[in-house]
């Protein structure tokens, strides 16, 4: 055991609901990625990793040390949970400041280091407004720069990008490969393999608590490429972007599930998402959110796991 | 240098759990609910009721203060310190910082025993202000009745603060088992005769009451207990519960929300 990240046969229940079963994936250096659909039990190992459950069975160990109740293993670690919730009373500044403070860090260089973490996720104009005036996308900025204000060895980034806007993605995705390459190791779920993608050709997927496949992205991307990958853009105007997007040609179909939403199918979403940023601005087209609902990627999972 | 690391980690746990405690919505809430008695001294006073003087002062105090805006006070406060984090979705913010989790809590009940004194305080002193000036009376005419309600209300701040703590990590509806313990239990078993009273902490405040002042409604209430043994009991008490408060933190798991 010599990874970022070992788990060895590693269970969690929830009462009678299993939530990781025998759990077993190493995860090397740098970035790596972990993919499966919601439910799969990323948030689970997650939440094992930084010591807020602890495991029935099994062995796991994050740098080499067991997270359950290691205060000490904190300070090498930063998190991103899912969740969007903040202090919304705080500021974004008082907000990283006070949980730099918490690191350890004297008061004026946690002050400097949450400045310089706001200024790296884009957030340095709205570093004195209160969280609970943040959007979505600002929100998951806030969380990621309090995660990395700290210089930590490991980032745990459980769906950094649900919900962003496309601007927040590019900030996100190019925050935690910059992380990378100063040097430190990510760990980034999602369900969305595409979003991974483009920061790593390491993944691990996870189905039902079990890590189903690991290692290089290509070996399953053909898999996925045979079923639609869906896409929720959440939008004011759904017809004006659903005219700028009908004329791609990897676009299968399009649907309004709802009055401020158009849901995409895409046979090539990874050039849907390096083309998207460029149709809104050239269309100025209002696109507030991004979402990519899991029931393609779930196909994918039912057919790996038959 | 591990000291003032770990005393500045107190200080902005103590700090963040003060301005929560004081200045959202819950603190403006709580804030008007300790204004109470001020708000009765200052309506008596303003209906010119002839006898209003610092034994009507304790007659309406000793229900309404010390059985209603205290136990309130503290439930609201201190049921907010851990399990809203866990309600909230904020926790992992604390649980992923180099803190252990006890020190997490203690810092916590330290920023919420300041927080209620200086909620429950400046009302009851300005309410007896208001109370001897309307008497007529000089002011440090009763000051044995002010520092009795002061002591009460610090020790029963500090006893309900670490009990209601302890709530909050053991069940996920403190607010409901409180409001029990703190109406129900606390009234009922304060009441029966003989020693059963000796199982509610709102006995041990009206044994430093009875102990500490002179002329008062509580004068013929049956204890033995002395204000000095009643204050050492309510600080063990408040020592006991607020470690087993942080051993239950320390072994807990958060499944449900966060």
């Amino acid at each position: 055991m010599n990874g970022i990240v070992d788990a060895r046969t590693v269970s969690k229940w929830y009462g009678e609901v299993l939530g990781l079963n025998a759990f077993a994936a190493s995860f090397g250096p740098g970035i790596t990625g972990l993919v499966g659909p919601n439910g799969a039990g990323k948030s689970t190992l997650f939440k094992l990793l930084i010591g807020q459950l602890r495991i029935d069975q099994g062995e796991l160990r994050l740098l080499g040390e067991n997270p359950w109740n290691n205060a000490r293993l904190k300070r090498r670690i930063g998190y991103c949970p899912e969740s969007n919730e903040l202090y919304g009373w705080l500021t974004g500044e008082e907000f990283v400041e006070s949980l730099l403070r918490l690191d350890g860090i004297r008061a004026s260089a946690a002050r400097t280091a949450a400045r310089g973490a706001l200024e790296t996720v884009g957030l340095t104009d709205a570093k004195d407004r209160r969280l609970r005036t943040f959007s979505r996308g600002m929100r998951q900025r806030a969380k990621l720069a309090q995660a990395l204000a700290h210089e930590p060895e490991v980032l745990i980034l459980d769906e950094p990008l649900s919900g962003a806007d496309p601007l927040a993605r590019i900030n996100i995705l190019e925050t935690i490969a910059k992380f990378a390459r100063d040097g430190g190791h990510a760990i980034v779920s999602t369900h969305v393999l595409y979003e991974v993608e483009r920061l790593t050709q390491n993944v691990v997927l996870i189905h039902n608590g079990k890590a189903i496949a690991s290692g290089d992205i290509h070996a399953i991307r053909g898999l996925i490429d045979a079923h639609p990958h869906a896409v929720r853009l959440m939008t004011s105007t759904p017809r004006d972007v659903a005219q700028a997007l009908a004329g791609l040609d990897h676009v299968v179909s399009i649907e309004f599930p709802a009055a401020e939403a158009v849901l995409i199918r895409t046979r090539q979403p990874d050039v849907f998402y390096r083309e998207l940023p460029g149709i809104v601005v050239d269309h100025r087209l209002d696109v507030h959110g991004l979402e990519s609902p899991d029931d393609s990627l779930d196909a994918v999972f039912r057919y790996l796991v038959g | 240098m591990k000291l003032a690391e770990e005393l500045g980690k107190a200080s902005v746990m103590f700090a963040m759990t003060l301005r929560y405690l004081l200045s959202t919505r819950r603190g403006i809430a709580t804030a008007a609910l300790a204004a109470v008695p001020l708000l009765l001294a200052g309506s008596l006073a303003a209906a010119r009721v002839e006898t209003f003087d610092i034994l009507l002062f304790q007659i309406l105090m000793v229900p309404l203060f010390l059985q209603v805006v205290l136990i309130f006070v503290t439930l609201v406060s201190a049921t907010a310190l851990i399990r809203e984090e866990i309600e909230d979705n904020t926790l992992p913010y604390l649980l992923t910082r180099p803190v252990s989790k006890p020190a997490i809590a203690l810092y916590k009940y330290t920023g919420y025993l300041v927080a209620v004194l200086v909620l429950l305080v400046p009302p009851l002193v300005l309410a007896y202000v208001v109370t001897q000036g309307y008497a007529g009376d000089p002011l440090g005419a009763e000051l044995d009745v002010l520092a009795a309600f002061l002591g009460a209300t610090a020790l029963g701040g500090a006893a309900y603060g670490a009990f209601f703590t302890l709530l909050s990590v053991l069940t996920r509806r403190p607010l409901v088992v409180g409001l029990l313990f703190g109406f129900l239990w606390e009234s009922v078993v304060g009441s029966i005769p003989g020693d059963v009273p000796r199982l509610s902490i709102i006995h041990y405040l009206r044994s430093i009451l009875k102990d500490m002042i002179d002329v008062g409604p509580l004068a013929g209430y049956p204890t033995d207990v002395s204000a000095a043994a009643a204050a050492a009991i309510l600080i063990a008490f408040t020592i006991a519960a607020l470690l087993l408060a942080m051993v239950v933190f320390q072994q807990s798991e958060f499944k449900q929300k966060a």
